[in-house]
C-alpha cells in the first residue's frame, strides 16, 4: 500500500456523505452555542444552523476509538430522549455495554445503597441538556463524559464532543449504528447489522 | 511531592470534578481540571496534537 492509498483509506467516510445527509445528521437547531461554533458549517435560509458532516464522520470514528479503551460493561450510554432510546439500547446490547434509557434515577452513579447503583468508567450521553443528571454524577465520580452535541448545546463537562443532530429519529439511528459498527470493526468483528436494525419504529 | 497537572491550564488535579482519560487519538493521558471541564476549555494532546473536547 502506498502512502496515498493509506491517506485515501483514512479519509473515506463511514457511509457516503449522501447517506449522512439523508439521515439529517447535519441538521442543527435555530440556535448556536459559542461552544459548538467550531463544528458549525453555515446557517440555512430558514435559520437552521448546519453542522459540518465531515466533522461528524471523523468524530464518530474518534469516539468509537475512544470508547474501545474501556471494558465494554464499563461503557454507559444514557438517553432520556425518546428517539435515542431504541438505538442507544441496541448499541449497548451489541457492544456489551450498559444502557440507561428513559429516566435517569438520581444517585445511580453516586449512591451505593441504591439497587440501581452502577460504576461505569465512561459515560456517553445523547443530549447534554436532557441527560444533565448523568453528566453531573459522572463529574462527581471523576469519569470522562462523551456527548452527542447539537448546534445549541453547551459543552461544559463534556470531554469529547460528537457533533450531530441529537434530536432526529434517523440521525440518532445513524450515529448509534455507525458507532456500533466502528467499535465492532476495531475488535475485528464483522457484522450483518444494518441501519434498519437501529431504527425506532414509528 | 509532585501534583498531577491539568493538560490545559497546568493546575493541580486536586479537587473533585477533575478527570483523566486516554487521548481519543493516541492514548496519551489527558488530564482536565474541574474548572477547564466546566468552562469547556480546549485541551491539546501533547503527543499527537488532538484538540478536544
Ligand atoms: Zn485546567
Ligand atoms: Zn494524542
Amino acid at each position: 500500500m502506498t502512502g496515498s492509498d493509506i491517506e485515501i483509506e483514512l479519509c473515506e467516510p463511514l457511509v457516503p456523505v449522501e447517506e449522512y445527509l439523508a439521515a439529517g445528521v447535519h441538521i442543527g437547531t435555530q440556535q448556536k452555542s459559542s461552544d459548538m461554533k467550531p463544528h458549525i458549517y453555515r446557517v440555512r435560509g430558514d435559520g437552521l444552523y448546519i453542522l459540518n458532516v465531515q466533522g461528524t464522520d471523523e468524530r464518530i470514528k474518534t469516539v468509537a476509538q475512544f470508547l474501545s479503551n474501556f471494558e465494554s460493561p464499563k461503557v454507559l450510554v444514557v438517553t432520556s430522549r425518546q428517539y435515542g432510546q431504541y438505538p442507544a439500547k441496541k448499541f449497548a446490547d451489541t457492544i456489551g455495554g450498559t444502557a440507561v434509557i428513559g429516566r435517569f434515577i438520581p444517585g445511580m452513579l453516586t449512591n451505593q445503597s441504591l439497587s440501581h447503583y452502577i460504576e461505569p468508567d465512561v459515560v456517553l450521553v445523547t443530549d447534554p441538556i436532557g441527560d444533565r443528571q448523568a453528566i453531573d454524577e459522572a463529574v462527581q465520580c471523576g469519569i470522562p463524559v462523551v456527548a452527542l452535541c447539537d448546534t445549541n448545546n453547551m459543552t461544559g463537562y463534556v470531554d469529547l464532543v460528537l457533533p450531530t443532530n441529537n434530536k432526529g429519529r434517523k440521525s440518532l439511528s445513524m450515529v448509534y449504528y455507525l458507532l456500533t459498527r466502528e467499535m465492532l470493526r476495531l475488535r475485528g468483528v464483522k457484522t450483518a447489522l444494518t441501519i434498519e436494525d437501529f431504527e425506532t419504529e414509528l | 511531592m509532585k501534583f498531577v497537572q491539568c493538560t490545559s491550564c497546568n493546575a493541580p488535579l486536586a479537587e473533585a470534578g477533575a478527570t483523566r482519560f486516554p487521548c481519543p487519538k493516541c492514548g496519551h493521558e489527558i488530564r482536565r481540571c474541574n474548572r477547564c471541564r466546566k468552562q469547556s476549555v480546549p485541551y491539546i494532546c501533547p503527543q499527537c496534537g488532538f484538540r478536544g473536547p
